[in-house]
């Protein structure tokens, strides 16, 4: 397989969609995992997913099952979700909150640390401190949680938090709460979910709740026809005076793209937003009247971010949508999106969730949709590399581009 | 739970699913009373730790000394580690 990958990889056309094999076969499914899955900073949740001392989240990532925990001196850690006794699955709830991690099997127990505590029938010479829980890199950027699996993690993960804190850190995500939280499984490769996501040239004609608030030129379209370069100028005018509008408060707004450019890629900007110019809602207002940190102004667009592999997220003043995907089979991904709002905003006084959710809870199922129509379509003997729009798709093709080159890197290493 | 255990006072300790009563001397814990008159519990660590004893405290004091095996929450819902507890009063343990 690995020969076969290997050309495969060779041979891609940039400018073109994946070959079948990308999305269908189960050897380059399993090398996705080990390659992209297993040595990247992978998205995996946000600090308000364990707010409080022994708060523990568990996500699987493939074959890889994770135990994210918060010890009682606030410290996070993470380590595989897998007994160093005879293997069995720790915690099997999404959240749980423990005083120590002790396995169902036989009660070995271990603190929030990862220390083997307790073991009981083990000889006189068995060393716990030799069974601690195994752990994995884990890293805070501004309340995003992102974990490698590897032992050497890549380097660029510090520069890319010092570069986003500023962006992100006023929307203060550690003191927000997940007031909702929803699963879908697509019925497409994770590759196709993350394609899918990159552009926005289906946007006006899948979603018509999302494009009530957002411009599709912020997500790499450009438009066309007569009107195309005033509406790209009205666009960009938009961007300006927004940013200039966030720099007096203090906020970090510039475009910065490092989608494709290094083993960490991402990409951000703060975006307007249509009309009230205040939230990703129905209506384009806030649908949170307590603002995020110590946010005083409606008005601050979208902040949003992209991450390599398996990563977007949007800030606006009063919430924040976070979005992570996970293999689940050569052929089906798991969208994961939290809804955040302010700690201390209380639902039906503060906000509504119905409101506060309709746009990307729609947005999502016809996403999903598209997704299992572009699966059912590579999965299919008549599929050909298809181009990608050069001004348009541009941000697909950086993802592409970026699998390939980080999966040609891996496969030698 | 303010108050030091006394070591020469008892409290009957009854389990209301095994529909029995123990003497539980002040300065031993309640799972080995327990264990001691032939009740058959779960329990692993007997140290607070791994919190295979939990049990619900339908009604009494104790004076607790575990090691993380129960969360804070879980003692305000009425649980208790009878491993790592000495009676201070009569106790009623739904067990």
């Amino acid at each position: 397989m690995s020969n076969d990958l290997r050309a495969l990889l060779a041979r891609r056309k940039p400018g073109y969609t994946l070959e079948a094999p990308f999305h269908t076969d189960p050897a380059i499914f399993h090398a996705d995992l080990d390659i992209i899955f297993g040595r990247h900073w992978i998205y995996v949740g946000v600090e308000p997913d364990v707010p409080d001392e022994g708060d523990c989240m568990t996500v699987d990532i493939g074959p890889h099952a994770i135990i994210v925990a918060r010890d009682d001196d606030m410290q996070l850690h993470a380590f595989h979700n897998v007994c160093r006794h005879r293997g069995a699955r720790l915690l099997h709830t999404a959240h749980a909150n423990v005083g120590n991690i002790v396995c169902p099997y036989h009660q070995w127990t271990y603190g929030l640390d990862g220390g083997l505590k307790f073991a009981a029938h083990m000889p006189a010479d068995f060393d716990r401190s030799c069974h601690g829980l195994r752990r994995i890199h884990l890293r805070s950027l501004a309340g995003l949680l992102f974990v490698c699996l590897a032992e050497t993690p890549p380097a660029d993960f510090e520069a890319m938090a010092a570069t986003l804190t500023p962006y992100i850190a006023p929307h203060d995500i550690a003191h927000c709460k997940v007031a909702h939280a929803e699963d879908i499984i697509e019925h497409g490769n994770w590759k196709l979910t993350m394609e899918n996501n990159r552009e926005c040239y289906h946007c006006s004609a899948a979603h018509p709740e999302l494009t009530r608030s957002i411009f599709a030129e912020g997500f790499g379209f450009a438009p066309v026809g007569a009107e195309a370069e005033a509406q790209a100028g009205r666009f960009h005018a938009m961007v300006d005076t927004l940013h200039a509008e966030c720099s007096r408060h203090g906020l970090a707004s510039q475009e910065i793209d490092h989608l494709d450019d290094q083993i960490t890629g991402f990409r951000t900007e703060r975006l307007p937003l249509e009309d009230a110019g205040e939230s990703e809602t129905l209506d384009t207002r806030v649908a949170c009247r307590r603002l995020l940190g110590n946010l005083h102004e409606k008005r601050l667009g979208a902040l949003s971010l992209w991450t390599q592999p398996n990563s977007w997220h949007h800030f606006m003043s009063d919430h924040i949508v976070t979005f992570a995907v996970f293999p689940l089979s050569p052929e089906t991904a798991l969208l994961r999106t939290k809804w955040l709002v302010h700690q201390d905003a209380v639902e039906g006084e503060d906000y509504d969730r119905a409101n506060l959710t309709a746009v990307w809870h729609a947005t999502n199922r016809q996403d999903s949709d598209l997704v299992g129509k572009a699966g059912a379509g590579v999965r299919s003997s008549g599929y050909r590399q298809g181009p990608y729009a050069p001004d348009t798709e541009a941000l697909v093709e950086k993802f592409s581009a970026w699998y390939v080159g980080r999966m040609a890197a891996g496969i030698d290493a | 739970m303010t108050s030091a255990p006394q070591g020469d006072v008892a409290y009957n300790v009854t389990y209301t699913v095994s529909d029995r009563t123990i003497v539980c001397p002040g300065g031993t814990f309640v799972l080995d009373a327990a264990l001691a008159a032939g009740l058959k519990l779960p329990f692993n660590c007997r140290q607070g730790l791994c919190g295979t004893c939990k049990s619900k405290l339908l009604s009494g004091q104790y004076d607790m000394h575990h090691q993380g095996g129960i969360r804070p929450k879980e003692i305000a819902n009425g649980l208790f580690l009878p491993c790592c507890s000495r009676p201070l009063s009569d106790l009623v343990i739904e067990k």
